[in-house]
């Protein structure tokens, strides 16, 4: 790759160091010095010089961790520009905007690109695409399979171009049973997670029905699913009327243990279970033959149960752990982003296990910042913002822009 | 045996040899000597055999307890000042009690196993409550533990304990006792717990991905309190084996740093319980056999500390000690 | 009392430059368990070297070499071997203890202690005790003044962020890692050439594991390291001041493993260490 002058990175998931000020991020490496030590006033005017150039208003002497997550990227943007970059890489950054939010980003974006910076950015937001790019180039399998004018193209046309073909059509979505008593019940939960918090919240969910959370990420999100799942102490009330399975929003952290085989994964959680130990001693034929059950139904590859975790490619370990928190019919089932970061094909089977479950009359609760997979597969989307509830729509009134506007705080 | 154990087997040999021959050299003996000093100071005869596996015996206990902390992601680096605690109980409730041997021995270990298991547990317990770094808290707690057993006994030794405390010897007119059987049976047990048992499980579990673990209902505090007071507990019962089986008393110098060479035994292991008893084996013979290589070949029997720090720096970017 | 408090200054000067040595490596993501053993390394290496040149401010400066070298051994491990870096100073320290022993009877003929070398006097003594606390001014102005202290607090907490800035965080790691070794060296070269003329096995007396424990409690900062390492020392001086009370000598002995102790159960949650602390880095070129 030749480019004339740096290229900058705007990484999705940031690369800030958390406990230094937003000027010791912005120029770090290139910090002005006078005599022996840092010159901190230059650095300050510096970068309030280059926030105010490019309508990006920051505090240089905030500390990055109280940040919230939009500030942050713009300080990781900040970063880049201050090393006037002739190519600059965003790596899917609507992701933790509000729709509000993201016309003004791309503003800045377009602004830069008229006075000569040439801008790369990967999304799978295939109407920012239309919108904002002059050029797309659809990726698959790692290989470049596509490359048209925005103009001369439709999102429907990029989205055959990603899946390559038609995907198989979602599960079918049973009538709605009419359930005397929910699932689970929340009654003025307040919880605190390391990201963020929630306030007072009310949620029922029906059995057989899935409630999906809409909302920028960083809203509350994972305090309420740390809250349901009961890995973070809570205020209020919270009734499960049976068992729980859940999906966790990181599954190589919270999830599985890379070193170890499918048959040893699946058994997490349940190692207490009757039936999988005798006595003192692991069933392991139990677990073998469970964790065939789910590689046949979810079609992991490779398709032996003695295989190592850490093996299995994204969308396959991703299956293993969909896989387990939905055997047994569980009552309730906590799903935070199932689909995030696996390709298409293991996305649209997860998908549709999902509905299946609901079908079986499981209570789903999912969590996602996709509004197509909510839209999708959600018969009640709830809009979280800044950690409590700003509006509740049944499937038949979903509202996209409606839904945007609240998620930006609007009304 | 794995590949990667006996890579790690072959990497330690490499280290014994090389630094080995270069610590000969500047004391102006010949390899060749010293490591025939060293190899007939530790199984020329039956009776430095017997030795030897004296050295592997009071090996394998800390290493085994060292193992299952390490499998559970616990950096117990006190294994040593458990195994004072161990011998120390064993040594003072020895001393003072008069029994048949059927009753004072299993006591006396079970003893050693409490003292060890409660020292472990200390750094357990601030670690499960107070958060406090295991590694810290061990490092103190080993200082603590000589000190303590320094005032308790009020000199360098307790008085002899009465020979129906003596556990049987295994080979007539040696030190090698029962001890050896009972650490291989443990070294079994363990592995067995480990590989097979839902504690096990849920321990390594906790020690492979906190996260995870902690998501799957494992109570992490509750696991890093029990592995703690349970590898303490392996490390004191080897104290009161060297109490009733070697020195029949309590001494100060009953260590020669066995707790920290259980790290080194313990990696060489690939922290498996079976593979950790034959590195005991081989350690036990660095120990023994450096004690003739000083006698014979004039080689200063401390470099072998020296070389076992070598093979722990190298063994310690294993994969199984990545977090 | 003012000699309670040079005595815990004399009682706390190897501590607070062992914990000054701490508090630059781990700044930089690099756990230093092997303290103790650069403690042990610098004092013997340097009584060595008087012993051999007669000449003690020689015999200083190899033994600062020594600790740094160690220092650099572990901080190859810790950056290119990407070692487990709590077992692997487990293993300097067996290095440098067992290497000290060997070498006493190699060197002098004779286990246990050396002989009596040219050693600083009590002037060099008195200038190691205000070196020492200079030094952590210094050491305080250089992380939270300088380009370089601000680059090694990134590494610390960032490495990835900070090699998208230009650093190279395994060249900041090794070099923080030999400088706190070499630092750690300065505390054994105090122990034994300005406390004392010789070297003794077992001399560094856990000290080095103290220094750690002085490193959380001053939450990685230079400054509080060292108001936690003349914590420490002020126990430490209480011991000879309270000798004649009848108070058992190793009682005494341990109280000051025990402050660290109870320090460390009090103060452990709120403390936080830079958050790339321990954890090997990958670089991404």
């Amino acid at each position: 790759m030749e480019s004339r002058g740096p290229v900058g990175l705007v990484h999705q998931h940031f690369e800030l160091v958390d406990r230094l000020t937003v000027w010791e991020n912005v120029l770090l490496g290139r910090e002005p010095r006078r005599g022996w030590r840092i010159d901190v006033a230059a650095a300050r005017a510096q970068v309030n010089e280059l926030a105010a150039r490019h309508g990006l208003a920051v505090d240089p002497d905030a500390l990055v961790e109280t940040l919230p997550i939009g500030i942050k990227q713009r300080v990781e943007l900040l970063r880049e520009l201050e090393r006037e970059p002739a190519i600059l890489l965003l790596d899917e950054p609507t992701a933790v905007l509000a729709p509000s939010e993201i016309a003004s980003f791309f503003a800045t974006i377009v602004a830069l690109a008229r006075r000569g910076t040439a801008i790369m950015v990967v999304t799978h937001k295939l109407a920012e695409v239309i919108a904002y790019a002059s050029t797309v180039s659809v990726m698959r399998a790692g290989k470049i399979v596509a490359q048209m004018q925005t103009a001369q193209t439709s999102v429907q046309a990029l989205a055959q171009a990603m899946v390559g073909g038609e995907l198989p059509p979602l599960a079918q979505r049973a009538a709605t049973p009419n359930a005397a008593e929910p699932a689970l019940r929340a009654r003025r939960l307040s919880a605190r997670s390391e990201a963020d918090a929630i306030e007072e919240f009310d949620l029922e969910i029906a059995p057989g029905e899935i409630v999906g959370i809409a909302g920028v990420e960083g809203n509350g999100q994972t305090a309420l699913a740390d809250a349901l799942a009961g890995t973070i102490p809570h205020d209020g009330t919270l009734e499960l009327r049976g068992s729980r399975g859940t999906i966790p929003q990181d599954r190589q952290r919270e999830g599985l243990v890379l070193d170890w085989t499918i048959a040893e994964n699946v058994l997490l959680g349940r190692q207490r279970s009757p039936a999988f130990h005798k006595g003192p001693q692991i069933d392991r034929g139990a677990s073998v033959a469970f964790a065939q059950e789910i590689i046949e139904q979810f079609d992991v590859r490779p398709p032996r149960p003695q295989a190592p975790m850490r093996g299995l490619s994204g969308g396959n370990q991703q299956k293993v752990v969909v896989g387990r928190a939905l055997a047994g019919e569980p009552a309730f089932v906590l799903a935070y982003q199932p689909t995030r970061g696996i390709d298409v094909g293991a996305a649209a089977l997860v998908q549709s296990r999902l509905i299946e479950a609901r079908n079986a009359g499981s209570a789903i609760l999912l969590v996602s910042f996709e509004l197509d997979e909510l839209f999708a597969l959600a018969d009640r989307i709830v809009v979280l913002f800044r950690g409590r509830i700003a509006g509740t729509f049944a499937r038949e009134g979903f509202d996209r822009g409606r839904i945007g506007a609240l998620m930006a705080g609007g009304s | 045996m794995s590949a990667t154990a006996s890579r790690d087997a072959a990497i330690a040999l490499a280290i014994v040899v090389v630094f080995g021959s270069v610590a000969m050299l500047v004391a102006g003996v010949s390899p060749l000597d010293g490591f025939a000093a060293l190899l007939i100071g530790a199984l020329g005869s039956s009776q430095e055999i017997a030795e030897t596996l004296v050295a592997t015996t009071s090996l394998l206990f800390p290493a085994l307890g060292v193992t299952l902390a390490f499998r559970a992601g616990l950096f117990n680096i006190g294994a040593e000042g458990q195994l004072i605690a161990g011998g120390l109980v064993a040594g003072l409730l020895g001393e003072r009690l008069a029994g048949p041997a059927i009753v004072a021995i299993p006591l006396l270990l079970a003893a050693g196993a409490l003292g060890g298991g409660v020292w472990g547990a200390l750094a357990g317990l601030l670690r499960a409550r107070f958060a406090a770094n295991e590694v810290i808290a061990t490092l103190m707690l080993n200082i603590i533990a000589a000190l303590l057993a320094g005032y308790l006994i009020g000199g360098h030794e307790t008085t002899p304990l009465p020979p129906s405390s003596w556990l049987p010897a295994l080979i007539p007119d040696t030190r090698l006792t029962i001890a050896l059987l009972l650490a291989l049976a443990l070294a079994f047990v363990l592995r067995w717990v480990l590989r097979a048992t839902v504690i096990g499980y849920e321990l390594r579990a906790a020690g492979d991905a906190p996260e995870t673990a902690r998501r799957a209902g494992i109570d992490l505090a509750k696991t890093a309190f029990w592995t703690m007071a349970a590898s303490g507990a392996f490390a004191g019962l080897g104290g009161a084996t060297i109490v009733t089986g070697v020195l029949h008393r309590f001494n100060l110098a009953l260590s020669p740093g066995y707790g920290f060479i259980a790290i080194a035994v313990a990696l060489v292991g690939e922290l498996d319980p079976l593979l950790v008893t034959v590195a005991a084996f081989v350690f036990g013979i660095l120990q023994n056999g450096a004690i003739g290589m000083q006698a014979a070949a004039n080689v200063p029997r401390d470099v072998v500390t020296a070389i076992e720090g070598a093979i722990i720096l190298v063994l310690s970017g294993r994969r199984a000690f990545k977090r | 009392m003012i000699d309670f408090v040079w005595l815990t200054l004399i009682k706390a000067t190897p501590v607070i430059y062992a914990a000054l040595g701490g508090v630059l490596s781990e700044r930089s993501g690099v756990i230093n368990i092997g303290l103790e053993g650069m403690i042990a390394i610098g004092a013997f290496t340097g009584v060595c070297v008087s012993y051999a040149t007669g000449n003690a401010q020689a015999g200083a400066a190899a033994g600062v070499l020594a600790g740094a070298l160690l220092g650099a051994l572990l901080g190859i491990a810790a950056t290119r071997f990407r070692v487990e870096q709590i077992v692997a100073g487990t293993g300097i320290n067996l290095i440098a203890l067992g290497g000290a022993a060997y070498g006493l009877v190699v060197v002098f003929g004779q286990p246990g202690a050396s002989k009596q070398v040219a050693a600083l006097g009590t002037g060099g003594e008195t200038a190691m005790v205000v070196a020492a606390l200079v030094l952590a001014v210094l050491l305080h102005l250089f992380l939270f003044r300088t380009r370089g202290g601000l680059h090694v607090r990134a590494c610390g907490e960032n490495p990835r962020a900070a090699e998208v800035a230009g650093i190279d965080p395994l060249r900041v790691r090794l070099w923080a890692t030999a400088t706190g070794g070499a630092f750690a060296a300065l505390g054994g070269v105090f122990l034994a050439m300005a406390e004392l003329d010789l070297y003794s096995d077992g001399m560094s007396a856990g000290r080095g594991f103290i220094a750690l424990a002085a490193v959380i409690f001053g939450r990685w900062n230079p400054l509080g390291a060292t108001g936690a390492a003349l914590f420490f020392g002020a126990f430490s001086a209480l011991q000879y001041t309270l000798q004649r009370s009848g108070i058992p000598s190793e009682l005494m002995q341990a109280l000051p493993y025990v402050a660290a102790l109870v320090a460390l159960a009090g103060f452990a949650g709120r403390a936080r260490a830079p958050a790339a602390d321990g954890i090997p880095y990958v670089p991404v070129r």
